[in-house]
């Protein structure tokens, strides 16, 4: 019935082919055949877009023979680093340097769990020299507890401790570290243990390379985002610490980082050949910028400053930056070595160098010798201002001992002097043991029946509403004198008073 | 009503057919370009962790290295010191590779680094050296090299070729700058704490006695360099003539010179507009000597140099600028004896460059 219709369509005939069942069915399979070819084409291209979809064998399987085990191959122009890393599974190589740091590794591995960048994209290189405290073993216990955490989200990737003893002739103290003389061959130290760190851990897959130190006592958790967003080859946030009160709370303290300024370059050409400028002593002014200086509290966090050297508490720079050779210059480097050096050498390099003047970390504050003298003695100070208070308050009490006080006593008969009359004694004693609401209640009372009281009334009332014994008594005797009708002096005009002063009381209250 | 369907099917079919190719072309194509030659650098970027293993296991490991204990002493293949060689590598020379599989050093301490430019020229050189590379690395492990790291590399800055004749010495220094990028890179993703020495070797040098290595670490030296000739036929006769002219002995005159450039300028070896008067160690060849005698250098070429890992770990890289007017191998002297360390020479030992 339906062969008619499909030979007798005009159709067919306009383009002279005569159809047939036969061919229609044909062409019927070439077009599912298509639609099989597009269906793959998008398949494909699903594949392209997405091609974590793929099984890796069929993945190799396109790729070509996989290289033996031995050999690996990188192509570094991939792992170049860009300004959302997080989101390109970009890798960073954290370095970590260690010198008798046991009492901050709690601390450090506080911050260590807080960071928010991925922690899996996240290597961590430390490098344990010279340490005479057991530096070595609380950090291995320490990674043991957070590789082996129940959230897997706190795993970090690959982890070295390296151990290197460089020889230390200077120590650790604060002023040990800190003082003008000890600076140009602590600092070359100090760049030859960064280098060894540097040299061993990074790997070709590395794409940001995250300098810390272990002293930093508060830091954003976002630092690795917040740094990396501003997609610079180097990058230093401003660090300062806290001081206690009686020092002013808080002071710039990395002062490594700034710009160059002729003077300096002046005061460079003018050293010899292996003397070291080092920042923040009076032996050596610069007049430099300084990034620590130009903090503003209320300052936009994002502004960018370019500098010339830098200080290494919280470094985030571009593998590609060490790749291509700079390095902690461990000899004088421009008149420069270790960070600032290193900030000097990228210049020279041609890499961007750049500082967040209103970007905050907080290095721990540890006291000088100067401060520990000052602390010593405020503690001194402060013993023997607790010693004398404690005199004072013995002294008081054994004067308060040997003395009566009379005080109460006189106040009273102050008061009937002035009055010159018993009742007032009374009265000022009564008024001032009652509490406002039975004062009130009381004298609105007295108010009511006012108009109609006389002396008696009066005392009669004021009876009923003392429980004082003593003044019960000094009451009862009043009574008994009023009793006796020993009147006493100026009795009329006295009367007169109280009713005058009772009124008054009664408008105040 | 169906037949006027597919007949108006089989009017559009053509073209339906030519844009069903080219979409199946583009697919091909793009899916040649993500997962043909490129794809295999690119995946294996993605995937070198799992499928090498050496990186990460599901609960990673703390590894523990004491670098304290790591030596480099004149007998470095009894003491089973390990070598990292690197390589940078332009062209692959059979030659070279051949001279390379004769070493007579223990081929499992030695690991070797290859940094090849990311360009076509680059691609080719890739192939051949995967083709090799995969060849002996199926041996067993006692033949076979420690490591093999293959790296590419962006070097950015060509000069035009035209524009090379007109400023060579601008190019020299463009050309120097991006070797030195190339060695850093390779260099200091390297450098694994196993490593006691370095040991440069380019890949036109041809030809070097088998007991390269241990000659060369016999000396117990920071830097060492042999010297460096090339191979010439001259009326049926192999004569040798130096090559390699940066490994040189500072001279008062080049002093002179070089503090009338400017900071970013710097003195190279070979022109004649710039005397320097430097000593050359090619020049000092001298076959009647012991091939054991040493001269103190203070300028290095990259040729071929053996290097205590701790030089280049305390930081002596191959500057990308001009330092002391100095750049790349020559360079690198200059700041490893600002390090403190002293580059030799042996002007009585020979390798042999390739004769182009």
């Amino acid at each position: 019935m339906m062969l008619p219709a499909y030979n007798s369509h005009k159709n067919g005939e306009k383009y002279g082919k005569p159809t047939s069942p036969f061919t229609e069915l044909s062409k019927r399979t070439s077009f599912r055949g298509r639609l099989v070819v597009m269906t793959l084409c998008l398949v494909l291209f699903f594949v392209y877009v997405f091609p974590s979809t793929l099984p890796t064998g069929l993945l190799r399987l396109i790729s070509g023979p996989a290289l033996p085990e031995s050999v690996r191959f990188f192509d570094l122009s991939r792992n170049v680093g860009s300004a959302e890393g997080w989101k390109r599974n970009e890798r960073i190589l954290m370095c970590v340097p260690l010198r008798d740091a046991a009492p901050v590794i709690p601390l450090f591995f506080s911050h260590l769990r807080n960071l928010t960048y991925p922690h899996h994209l996240i290597d961590l290189a430390f490098l344990v020299s010279d340490s005479k405290d057991n530096t070595m073993n609380l950090l291995l216990s320490h990674l043991e507890e957070i590789q082996a955490d129940k959230n897997e989200a706190m795993h970090y990737g690959t982890i070295d401790v390296y151990e290197k003893d460089f020889g230390q002739a200077i120590g650790q103290g604060f002023s040990d570290r800190h003082g003008f003389a000890a600076q140009g061959p602590r600092r070359k130290l100090m760049a030859r243990a960064r280098n060894w760190l540097l040299s061993a851990a990074l790997e070709p897959d590395h794409s940001w390379v995250y300098w810390r130190d272990a002293d930093v006592d508060t830091c954003p958790p976002t630092i690795l985002e917040d740094l990396m967003r501003h997609n610079k080859d180097v990058i230093v946030p401003n660090i300062w610490r806290p001081l206690p009160d009686w020092l002013g709370g808080m002071q710039p303290y990395d002062l490594n980082s700034w710009q160059e300024s002729e003077a300096a370059l002046q005061l460079a050409d003018s050293l010899d050949e292996d003397a070291v400028i080092v920042e923040g002593y009076a032996e050596y002014a610069t007049w430099r910028p300084h990034l620590a200086y130009l903090r503003d509290v209320n300052g936009d966090p994002n502004v960018e400053m370019d500098l010339d050297g830098i200080g290494g508490v919280s470094i985030l720079a571009k593998a590609r930056v060490f790749r291509a050779g700079a390095h902690f210059p461990a000899f004088s480097f421009l008149k420069h070595a270790e960070t600032e050096g290193f900030g000097k050498m990228c210049r020279r390099m041609h890499f961007s160098v750049v500082g967040l003047p209103h970007y905050v970390v907080w290095h721990m504050y540890e006291p000088s010798t100067d401060d520990l003298e000052r602390m010593k003695e405020m503690e001194k100070e402060r013993i023997e201002r607790e010693k004398e208070a404690q005199m004072k308050k013995l002294r008081a009490q054994r004067y308060k001992n040997s003395f009566h006080d009379l005080k109460d006593d006189w106040q009273v008969e102050k008061e009937m002097i002035f009055k010159n009359t018993e009742i007032d004694y009374d009265k000022a004693d009564v008024m001032k043991d009652l509490d406002a609401s039975s004062k009130a209640e009381t004298l609105a009372q007295q108010a009511a029946k006012k108009p109609a009281i006389d002396d008696d009334e009066v005392e009669d009332e004021w009876v009923s509403f003392d429980a004082d014994p003593r003044k019960k008594a000094a009451q009862e005797a009043t009574l008994k004198r009023s009793k006796l009708n020993i009147v006493p002096v100026d009795s009329v005009a006295e009367d007169d008073t109280m009713n005058d002063k009772k009124a008054g009381n009664e408008g105040v209250l | 009503m169906s037949t006027q369907y597919w007949n108006t099917r089989k009017r559009l079919g053509k073209v339906h057919r030519i844009i069903l190719y080219i979409a199946v072309a583009a697919c091909c194509f793009v899916l040649l370009s993500k997962f043909g030659y490129t794809g295999k650098t690119s995946n294996v970027g993605v995937r070198d962790r799992t499928e090498f293993g050496s990186r990460i296991s599901p609960k990673s490991v703390i590894r523990r290295h004491n670098l304290n204990k790591l030596k480099s002493t004149p007998n470095a293949a009894k003491n089973k010191e390990r070598v990292l060689l690197i390589s940078p590598m332009v062209r692959f020379e059979p030659a070279y590779w051949q001279n390379l599989l004769s070493l007579k050093y223990p081929r499992d301490l030695i690991d070797v680094v290859f940094i090849l430019p990311r360009d076509n020229d680059g691609r080719d050189t890739e192939d051949k050296l995967r083709k090799a590379v995969a060849d002996i690395q199926m041996n067993p492990p006692q033949t076979r090299f420690g490591k093999v790291t293959i790296l590419r590399e962006d070097f950015q800055n060509r000069v035009a070729q035209d524009e090379k004749s007109r400023h060579k010495f601008e190019a020299q220094k463009e050309r120097r700058s991006a070797m030195a990028r190339a060695r850093n890179s390779a260099l200091f993703t390297n450098l694994k704490p196993d490593v006691s020495w370095v040991l440069w070797l380019d890949t036109d040098i041809v030809e070097t006695p088998a007991t390269l290595i241990e000659d060369l670490t016999a000396h117990n030296k920071s830097i060492i360099a042999p010297n460096v000739h090339q191979k010439y036929r001259e009326n049926g006769k192999i004569l040798s003539r130096p090559y390699d002219f940066n490994n040189w002995i500072d001279s008062q005159e080049a002093q002179n010179l070089a503090a009338t450039l400017g900071d970013d300028e710097i003195l190279l070896e070979g022109y004649a507009e710039l005397p320097t008067y430097r000593t050359l160690m090619a020049h000092l060849y001298d076959p009647a000597q012991d091939p054991k005698i040493e001269i103190e250098l203070d300028g290095v070429g990259g040729a071929v140099l053996l290097v205590k890992a701790e030089v280049h770990r305390d930081g002596a890289m191959f500057p990308t600028f001009p330092f002391y007017h100095l750049i790349e191998t020559e360079g690198f002297a200059k700041m490893a004896k600002r390090l403190n360390y002293q580059p030799y020479g042996l002007p009585h030992y020979l390798v042999f460059h390739i004769n182009e």
